[in-house]
């Protein structure tokens, strides 16, 4: 609890500065604004079957949400167009007041360096070892190799995996894997965490302790969208839920009521 | 031009993928191979060429009727022009013994040439810096002089060469077309092989906000290094077997060529290697225009 609330007080003193272009300046305008706006997105992979259908959505900065909706309903889509892996077809995403979809292609890296992206297939080099994964986001930057083992050395600490630098990534159990992805996601402290079914491979157990990290990582101040449909997860904590259907995304400020457990069904019978 | 993260990067991949890009530099060292070789030829050609065109040396043939008067009045002439370094003179009996000794064992076969086989003639040394024009000028000069028969100033030799020299210049060209084709070929498809062995590590980089030049910068380095070691490969080899021939055929391609066969110049060594270099990185750029999507 003292880390994260540490790391709560650091994330205030050094607000986010976003830089989407090479040389932008910090506006502060800029960070009072939602880090997040989808307004009117369409989106569709067929002529007449639109995956996101005037889809509106505005995520504030610091929060964690999950998105979920059945196989097909456009998680993944969502996700891939703010990263702009795809373009929208219509609408904007606003992140942090600029308009992904008309970023030209010289200015997506730097979208991307404010972002961390975790993926159910993990996307790891697995003849890298677990360093050379995760100090990458860095050595991008260009940052000197002592800050980036420093950097790597704590972020590999906040995943659980301290010590394990060495390691090929290719031998790690899924879990690790998974968690070896997202210290790739935070070494370089995003605005935004993408996750895309991270537990999708990962037993139950490893699931809920996935999520767990995420929920730390979100405690420091980083804004996460995490995409799921594994609904034991949702029901964990009461968290802001986002529901795609239909191309429309129905919000549920509160989410679900968490289970009761089994303990508590009998104490209270 | 590039980083010291690009170049670890590049020598980090072509060690984890050493069998691919060690077949693809074989590969370009045999298609470098025929280029040096080509290229070796014409240098000796063109050594040969420069050894005849300055050779310097005229044969005046007299005519019989050519008197010991006359002979000694041209020689004094001909020794007072500053274009001429030596004049001597060579007796018909002497020229048909110079011949014998030279190409005919046979007594009976050196005695039966006739008699006009064997003309006197002076023999004369011409500077260096003389030019065609001014030799052809005195040539035609000497043609005109009632002793004078005839003047061999072996420039029919040099023009023979010259065609020679160009034929190779020729082949040449159009072997380094083929090379240079070969290059891009072999370099473009093992750059494209191991961007697809790659393709979740470019994948990453892309999606951890790598821009395009920082993804490519290593798979040009490799193929550049590919075109540079494939160069000096080519190279070495063909040094190696020169230097083999030459250690047993040395004499003789001396008394044939009239000089001792030279290696490639170091400049186009050099320029192998740098134009290795280039056609690689050319070609891995080239092969890379289309990066794996993210």
């Amino acid at each position: 609890m003292a880390r994260s609330e540490d790391a709560r007080r650091v994330a205030g003193d050094s607000a986010f500065r976003p830089m989407l272009r090479a040389g932008a300046r910090f506006s502060r305008e800029a960070s009072q604004r939602p880090i997040l706006v989808f307004e009117d997105v369409f989106k569709s992979y067929r002529a007449g079957s639109p995956v996101l259908r005037g889809m509106n959505l505005v995520i504030e900065r610091g929060e964690f949400v999950f998105v979920t909706g059945s196989s097909g309903s456009g998680k993944s889509t969502l996700l891939r167009l703010l990263y702009r892996a795809e373009t929208v077809d219509d609408g904007r995403i606003l992140f942090l007041g600029r308009d992904v979809a008309r970023l030209t292609d010289e200015s997506v890296p730097f979208l991307r360096r404010n972002l961390g992206v975790v993926f159910q297939s993990f996307k790891l080099v697995e003849t890298w070892t677990v360093f050379e994964n995760v100090a990458v986001t860095l050595e991008v930057l260009g940052l000197p190799q002592r800050l980036v083992r420093t950097r790597v050395g704590e972020a590999l600490e906040r995943v659980g995996l301290a010590g394990r630098g060495s390691d090929l990534a290719g031998v790690l159990s899924g879990g690790e894997q998974q968690r070896v992805a997202i210290a790739r996601a935070i070494v370089g402290e995003p605005a935004l965490i993408l996750a895309d079914e991270p537990t999708g491979n990962l037993d139950p157990q490893l699931a809920l302790d996935i999520l767990g990290l995420f929920e730390e990582i979100n405690e420091s101040g980083t804004t996460v969208l995490f995409a799921t449909h594994d609904r034991s997860l949702l029901d964990v904590r009461a968290r802001r839920l986002v529901v795609l259907d239909e191309g429309k995304a129905i919000d549920v400020p509160n989410g679900v009521a968490p289970a009761e457990s089994e303990y508590e069904v009998e104490f209270a019978h | 031009m590039f980083s010291s993260g690009t170049t670890r990067r590049a020598r980090r991949g072509m060690l984890r993928e050493w069998r691919l890009h060690a077949l693809s530099v074989f590969s370009l060292a045999v298609a470098f191979v025929c280029l040096g070789s080509a290229l070796l030829v014409v240098t000796n050609l063109r050594a040969l060429e420069e050894r005849w065109a300055h050779a310097g040396r005229a044969s005046i043939y007299l005519k019989d009727t050519a008197s010991q008067d006359d002979v000694q009045a041209l020689k004094t002439a001909l020794a007072k022009l500053p274009a001429i370094t030596g004049v001597h003179y060579v007796s018909a009996g002497q020229a048909r013994t110079d011949f014998g000794a030279q190409e005919i064992a046979s007594k009976a076969e050196l005695a039966a040439l006739p008699v006009e086989a064997f003309p006197s003639s002076i023999e004369i040394d011409v500077n260096a810096e003389t030019t065609d024009a001014e030799l052809a000028d005195m040539v035609q000069k000497l043609r005109m002089l009632p002793v004078v028969d005839d003047v061999e100033t072996y420039q029919a030799w040099t023009e023979r060469l010259e065609k020679l020299v160009r034929g190779g210049v020729a082949a040449a060209a159009l072997l380094a077309f083929v090379v240079f084709a070969a290059v891009l070929a072999v370099v473009g498809s093992t750059i494209r092989l191991a961007l697809q062995r790659r393709k979740t590590e470019v994948e990453v980089l892309k999606l951890v906000g790598a821009s395009d030049r920082y993804v490519k910068g290593p798979y040009i380095v490799e193929g550049g290094v590919q075109g540079a070691l494939g160069a000096i490969g080519a190279i070495a080899l063909l040094g190696v077997l020169f230097f083999v021939v030459r250690g047993r055929l040395d004499t003789e391609l001396a008394s044939l060529l009239g000089l001792e066969p030279t290696f490639l110049p170091w400049h186009v060594a050099v320029g192998m290697v740098v134009v290795g270099g280039a056609l690689g990185a050319t070609a891995a750029l080239t092969s890379l225009r289309k990066l794996v999507a993210v």
